[in-house]
């Protein structure tokens, strides 16, 4: 198996020999020793299949509680502490933020040591504000734990290049780095709904500085419209958390936030498609926070105008890591919360994600004059795959829209950042300023098309085996019925267009005649630029030819996770009524530890309270009839309706007739 | 040979890793170091890599050749397994997708044509870009390009080919537009990029199929359980999805998996081997250096849709449809691109649309069933066209020492005469000339009788019930249009060979030494319209020279592996196992049984009409009869000229409906999307906000008016009277009893009523009424209250007594009272 290791450190070569010769020494050993970390880490993590027979017998390595805790908290403290270094030494803010990003990578690479087996790992849990049910519960599994390293891996190379490119407030800029780091990892890992909420509207904050305050001509505007788009998904989903944690108490008598209790709720909801019906509701204000963050059509127009506003750095953070928890939202909540619901739309979800995303954002893509638009637009298609991934609810698929998740953050990652570098030097990201380039930036061009190429999905890339694995997933979803293979065709006809609108850029400015007379002394990239770039690169490649490095580790979780949705939603044929608790033996064991231990007291209240003669048997009724008498369930584990369920069972039924008038 | 065979073992043939490596590694150091090592380093590294590529191919062939045949009808196979790549669900079981390599005899025989001529087209170009500054990027290309092909080749699964297949791909994508400061070669590039694409698209759709119904995409898995996969599946109408009447057939449209299957694969081969209707980018790569023309446009990559055609041939003929589907497309492309040959006068462009052409007689071969004929018709046709081009290379080389136009300089009006000044291109021009129009004994010969005589005996049979048949005159057709397409063939090659070659020399004026030869001034000279001069045309060094040589000899001699007629199988004995399993499924048609000797014949008068007629046009006649038949019809001609203005139509078509769609999806996004759901919002916030903002005036009058008026409206509400209840409804159940609460007020005085009885007289203080409900009935309450004011209102209840059979909604079926609680309280709209 000596290739496996060779390939990295030839791939690594290749990039420390490309430098210039007038490169510092300074960014020869960055770039040593970058070389020698990834070949180091590959080979730690490569011996996946080999572990298990060999530490069978050995138990697992002990995995810190407080692991998590430091990767939220570290960079906001951190945020914090910088504001209290002087604005004068630039030098030592930088420094700081690195030293900073830095120990919060290698705190993340300490996530991977532990075996990723299905269920929860570095699991923490304290109670935070017991009136209200609400604890403090981060926890991570395969399928978040490669994000967080996705953020720690690129928020720094987006922080390096933002240093590069921005000359003002330095200091804020650290700050602002920090802070949307940690919150945004804490949105990853938080496991309580009102911890995730409390990060999720966290992170939109550094991200408005970042747009407001360093972006470009209409960094105003924009900056208020991501806000806005952003907190009205927002806003309906901390509505439809409250209802759901109330329907909780409703049927437990206890409240709690927790992610883990609150998925054994199942709302009340019928077969129909579109129906006003509870899950319905809420399923849409969970799914609409996480559809505008992704974004999906139509709800995707906040995603150019804040691309193009935005700083180098701002857009990298906001396209790798922030668009994913939207899709990991998804994943995670919508899915998990509303297992039904997603189910039963998969199909529909599909198309909108095929059309809407797939399609008509690569056609966008294809007629935008300025690239970083254009890229912004190659999101929205990108994106419509992992979302395609997901809605097929396979396992490959869903492994295949983690990867993609990853793939479109190194990749657009690094085409934000090379069109950054562009800027630096014309200020402008017109395409028709442009022509030829490659003549004057050679090797600034190859690592342009090395890009290009992974975000049109050449195998060999990391984004053919997230296509590839998204495509082949829907075509085998039962989710999605009769309707997989039309979808995993349209889907495959979205890698044509990708090459069109890609290609078509990559000719119109790197290709042709030199014709602008301002390209004529454009320097190539720089040393600095290479090594921001460099780790990006890599990672493609890295990627592409041995993804098993991160599918192994993603597969356990993913595919439990999609055997429990499966089951949750095959379990309720026939319509719920009205509320209902699912029983724990519906639940993978290992999903369940964590959650807030109060099944002692579950079922005697309610079934105290309940009225004998209401135990009507639920299936006999006709759907529609069972539609109005929503809340009148008295069965065992409760009303449907609260309000009516709680009329139900106070002895003292408040009658408010509302008069027509006085006198 | 037993200590190799100890040391590679045919489940672990690591040597493949060796074949692979050398051309990654010389293109991974041309590319990254090739700028320092100089035009020497980088040519020694990149033909050490591909030469040595080559002598183990040599090897690993010879082990394969030795290697005991003992498995019946299985193929031998050496198979190399590098790492697990990924694993991927299919539809019943997982399906590993390892990144593994073997050899059998089809992938052997063409991996070592791929570095055989790759080695020689390394040679042929060292002299051939000498001057280029791009030298080292052009060899880092080229043997990234041996690289991609070796991973197509040599691929053990449908996924890892996919690797090499877009590798290879965008390896031409970058040597077309290797001179990319022009326009139009680096957007030829892009154009064969994409339309590579649409074929990729079908490889993707057809390997989720296989994943799906298959579970596997390795070839000698797929092989062994090609059986399976023979369901149906219906394909429209779509269950589920509501259609309109018209749009749903009287019998549903269904298709085999194996035709979907096969039919998605041939649209992958399609792109690549530029077939009807994605032919349209190979014509544009010729902008591409001329080596590359030959390697990668004639030679090698432009025929693995072939080779997947014919790795996969136990798919495809389980389904009579797609082959005849792969064999039609063929027989239509082998004619069409014959007619455009015609009228080119670019040497390039004429073996351009020839290639598209021999590659349609390819499919032809491996759409009738022919399978090993088809691919010998790929090989011959590697060693001919190769040769052709590098020829062509050639004589471009010599003319672009005084002619610098590129256009110029591949213009076949410009050349004549080159005979005498280049007896070695012109000999080895003329060999692959004889053997591409056919002439008895060349390599070209076999394979396309071959091929063609297959086509018209064979006939592909299948045991599945249901499935479509080709009609029997079907072949027969194909073979016409193959007779038709092979007397063009033979006219417009001989046409080219005349042009170029015979009479007088047109490019320059020929003087013995020119100082103008060089330099701008040749050029300026050129386009103020003098005549050029210059030197004689000289022959090339023998760096192109050789490869002529070599490749001329296989096109004469190569055509004695496969010669039915000589009773000379050796290769088709060897490919045998390779198709065993396909070829049970092909038959000799009905009385096509000795017509070879017939049909052989049929095949020389072909190379005697077509080189004849050249002959006579060009030659006797000097051009005349083309030149009268072009002033007779100049519209056929002008369309022709233009390629049948098919660009144009794509243009005007597809493309122009994907522009509209762009430029729809653009608008919509601004103006729509972003008007509704951004502008028109806010447009509400602020009308909102305007009207508010009137009251917010910083006049302490309005406010303290709007205080007067909020209290006013406070105070009212306070102050009528509210008739309205607390219901005990606990011994409802049990004795019907129900007691009715009244709210408190300030001075309030009630009464009661049951049912419609009058009101008591006089209000009361009694805030407490009393009521008996019977079993399963309603029973109306009325409360009315008068407050210190003497203003009154009233409130009706009916509350439903309910048992618990749902007796209450039977009462009132009206939608309040409907719900099915114990205790049903109506409240009816108070009235005055």
């Amino acid at each position: 198996m000596s290739l496996m290791s060779l390939i990295p450190a030839l791939l690594a070569g290749a990039v420390a020999a490309a430098m210039p010769r007038e490169a510092k020494a300074k960014y020869r050993l960055s770039l040593a020793l970058m070389s020698f970390f990834l070949i180091a880490s590959i080979t730690w993590l490569w011996p996946s299949a080999a572990a298990p027979a060999t530490t069978a017998d050995a138990p697992p390595p002990a995995e810190w509680p407080y692991l998590l805790d430091v990767l939220i908290g570290l960079p906001i403290l951190a945020g914090l502490f910088v504001l209290f270094l002087p604005r004068q030494m630039p030098g030592l803010l930088r420094g700081f933020t690195y030293a900073v990003f830095a120990v919060s990578f290698c705190a993340s690479l300490m996530l991977l040591a532990v075996p990723m087996t299905a269920g929860w790992h570095f699991q923490h849990i304290v109670p935070w504000i017991e009136a209200a049910g609400i604890r403090w519960h981060v926890a991570t599994d395969g399928m978040s734990v490669w994000l967080i390293v996705l953020t720690t891996f690129t928020t720094p190379i987006a922080a390096f290049a933002s240093f590069g490119s921005i000359k003002t407030r330095h200091k804020e800029l650290c700050a602002a780095f920090l802070f949307l780091q940690g919150a945004m990892i804490g949105a990853f890992v938080a496991l309580d709904l009102f911890v995730f909420y409390v990060f999720w509207e966290l992170m939109l904050v550094p991200m408005f500085l970042l747009i407001g305050i360093w972006g470009g001509a209409e960094k105003i505007k924009a900056s208020v419209k991501f806000f806005l788009f952003t907190m009205t998904g927002s806003v309906l989903m901390l509505g439809a958390m409250l209802y759901l944690v109330w329907t909780h108490h409703e049927l437990t008598n206890q409240w709690s936030f927790d992610y883990l209790a609150l998925s054994r709720v199942v709302l009340p909801d019928t077969q129909q498609p579109v129906v006003m019906s509870p899950q319905f509701l809420c399923w849409l204000a969970f799914s609409l926070a996480f559809f505008i963050k992704v974004p999906m059509w139509p709800l995707h127009t906040w995603l150019p105008d804040a691309h193009v506003q935005a700083p180098t750095g701002g857009s990298m953070v906001l396209a790798a890591v922030m668009l994913k928890l939207g899709t990991y939202g998804y994943l995670r909540f919508s899915m998990g919360l509303f297992p039904f619901r997603s189910a039963i739309l998969a199909g529909n979800l599909g198309a909108f994600a095929i059309i809407g995303g797939i399609l008509y954002g690569a056609l966008c893509a294809w007629k935008q004059d300025d690239i970083k638009k254009l890229v912004a637009y190659s999101s929205v298609a990108h994106l419509g795959f992992v979302m395609l991934g997901l809605f097929g609810a396979t396992p490959s698929g869903i492994q295949g829209a983690i990867l993609q998740m990853v793939n479109h953050g190194l990749a657009t990652g690094a085409l934000f950042l090379l069109v950054g570098v562009l800027y630096d030097r014309r200020h402008t990201r017109e395409v028709s300023e442009f022509g030829g380039i490659a003549k004057v930036m050679p090797v600034y061009t190859v690592l342009f098309i090395i890009v290009t190429m992974a975000s049109i999905g050449v195998p060999g890339t990391n984004g053919f085996v997230g296509e590839f694995m998204v495509i082949a997933g829907t075509f085998v979803s039962k989710r999605l019925a009769q309707f997989g293979a039309i979808e995993a065709v349209g889907a495959a006809f979205g890698v044509i267009l990708a090459a069109v609108y890609m290609l078509g850029m990559v000719q119109k400015v790197f290709f042709g005649p030199l014709s602008n007379p301002k390209n004529k002394n454009l320097q190539d990239i720089t040393p600095r630029e290479v090594l921001a770039v460099a780790p990006l690169v890599i990672m493609i490649f890295v990627i592409g030819l041995f993804p098993s490095l991160l599918l192994d580790r993603m597969r356990p979780a993913v595919e439990t996770y999609q055997a429990q949705f499966v089951r949750l939603f095959t379990d309720t044929p026939d319509t719920p009524l009205a509320a209902r608790l699912l029983p724990k033996e519906q639940f993978a064991p290992s999903f369940l530890v964590g959650a807030p231990d109060f099944a002692a007291n579950v079922d005697a209240p309610v079934a105290a309270r309940a009225p004998i003669e209401a135990q009507a048997p639920m299936a006999a009724r006709p759907p529609i009839e069972a539609k109005a008498a929503g809340g009148a369930q008295g069965d065992r584990t409760g009303g449907g309706r609260p309000s009516r369920a709680d009329a139900m069972r106070d002895p003292r039924v408040r009658v408010t007739a509302t008069t027509g008038g006085a006198q | 040979m037993e200590q190799l065979q100890l040391q590679f073992p045919s489940s672990d043939f690591s040597l493949l890793a060796l074949i692979l490596l050398l051309p990654l590694v010389g293109a991974f150091v041309n590319g990254v170091f090739g700028k320092r090592l100089g035009n020497q380093g980088v040519r020694a590294m990149a033909l050490t890599a591909v030469g040595g590529s080559f002598l183990l191919c040599l090897v690993a062939f010879a082990m394969l050749v030795a290697a005991p045949h003992g498995h019946g009808h299985t193929a031998t196979r050496f198979t190399w397994n590098a790492w697990r790549w990924f694993t991927i669900d299919g539809g019943t079981s997982a399906v590993p997708l390892d990144v593994a390599f073997s050899i059998d005899p089809l992938s052997g025989v063409m991996m070592l044509v791929v570095t055989g001529i790759g080695f020689l087209i390394h040679l042929y170009s060292t002299a051939y870009m000498k001057a280029d500054p791009g030298y080292y990027r052009f060899f880092a290309y080229l043997n990234l390009f041996i690289f991609s092909m070796l991973v197509l080749v040599l691929g053990d699964n449908l996924a890892v080919l996919f690797v090499g297949w877009e590798g290879v791909g965008l390896c031409s994508y970058l040597l077309i537009g290797f001179w990319f400061n022009d326009e139009k070669k680096s957007s030829a590039g892009k154009k064969a990029f994409i339309a590579n694409r649409i074929g990729d698209f079908g490889l993707l759709v057809a390997m989720a199929m296989l994943v799906y119904y298959a579970g596997t995409l390795r070839f000698s898995t797929l092989e062994e359980s090609h059986a399976s996969l023979g369901q149906m599946r219906q394909l429209w109408p779509i269950a589920g999805l509501e259609l309109p009447s018209w749009l749903i057939p009287t019998e549903p449209i269904r298709a085999s998996v194996p035709t979907l299957v096969a039919l998605a694969l041939f649209v992958g081969c399609i792109g690549k081997s530029a077939q009807l209707p994605l032919y349209v980018w190979l014509p544009d790569a010729m902008a591409g250096p001329t080596p590359v023309s030959a390697l990668i446009h004639a030679a090698t990559m432009v025929t693995a849709g072939i080779y997947l055609v014919a790795r996969t041939s136990f798919i495809f003929v389980q389904s009579p449809f797609a082959m005849a589907v792969v064999a039609g497309i063929g027989a239509l492309t082998a004619v069409f691109a014959a007619t455009i040959a015609f009228a080119q006068t670019d040497l390039k462009k004429v073996l351009a649309y020839s290639t598209i052409s021999q590659l349609g007689y390819m499919f032809i071969g491996v759409g009738s069933g022919a399978f090993a004929a088809g691919f010998f018709h790929v090989l011959t046709h590697a060693f001919f066209k190769g040769c052709l081009f590098l020829c062509a290379g050639s004589v471009i080389h010599a003319m672009h020492h005084v002619i610098h136009d590129e256009e110029q300089s591949q213009d076949m009006r410009k050349m004549g005469g080159l005979r005498k000044h280049m007896p070695i291109t012109h000999a080895t021009f003329l060999i692959s000339c004889l053997a591409i129009a056919g002439c008895p004994m060349t390599s070209g010969f076999f394979s396309k009788d071959e091929v063609l005589f297959k086509a018209f005996s064979s006939q592909i049979i299948t045991a599945q019930k249901g499935l479509w048949v080709a009609p029997a005159w079907y072949g027969q057709a194909i073979y016409a249009l193959g007779v038709i397409g092979a007397v063009c063939t033979a006219f417009y090659m001989f046409r080219a060979y005349f042009l170029t070659f015979w009479g007088e020399f047109r490019g320059w004026t020929i003087v013995k030494q020119a100082k103008k030869a060089h330099g701008h001034h040749a050029h300026d000279a050129h386009h103020e319209g003098e005549p050029l001069r210059g030197q004689a045309p000289h022959e090339s060094p023998w760096q192109m020279t050789l490869p002529l040589a070599v490749l001329a000899v296989f096109a004469l001699f190569g055509g004695l592996v496969y010669a039915e007629p000589l009773h000379l199988t050796a290769l088709e004995r060897f490919w045998h196992p390779v198709f065993a399993t396909a070829s049970t499924h092909v038959v000799e048609r009905a009385g096509a049984h000795g017509m070879m000797l017939p049909l052989l014949f049929v095949g020389a008068a072909i190379f005697a009409v077509g080189t004849g007629a050249a002959y006579v046009v060009y030659v006797v006649k000097n051009g005349q009869p083309a030149a009268a038949f072009v002033s007779a019809m100049p519209g056929l001609h002008r369309i022709v000229r233009d390629k049948w203005r098919i660009d144009e139509l794509y243009q005007a078509t597809i493309l122009g409906f994907f522009d509209a769609l762009g430029e729809t999806a653009v608008a919509m996004d601004k103006w729509l999307i972003d008007g509704v759901i951004a502008r028109a919002t806010a447009g509400i916030v602020q009308v909102f906000g305007a009207i508010l903002r009137l009251l917010q005036t910083g006049r302490v009058q309005v406010y303290a008016a709007s205080m007067v008026l909020g209290t006013a409206g406070i105070a009212w509400f306070a102050l009528a009277p509210h008739a309205t209840a607390e219901l005990d409804s606990s011994k409802l159940r049990s004795n019907g009893e129900l007691i009715f609460t009244a709210a408190p007020g300030h001075g309030y005085a009630y009464r009661w009523a049951e049912g419609d009885a009058a009101m008591p007289s006089e209000f009361g203080s009694k805030a407490v009424f009393t009521t008996q409900v019977d079993r399963c009935a309603t029973k109306t309450v009325r409360l009315e209250v008068k407050n210190v004011f003497g203003s009154t209102t009233e409130t009706k209840f009916t509350p439903c007594r309910e048992m618990g059979n749902n007796c209450c909604a039977r009462i009132a079926p009206s939608p309040q009272a409907s719900t099915t609680q114990p205790v049903k309280v109506a409240p009816v709209e108070g009235s005055r």
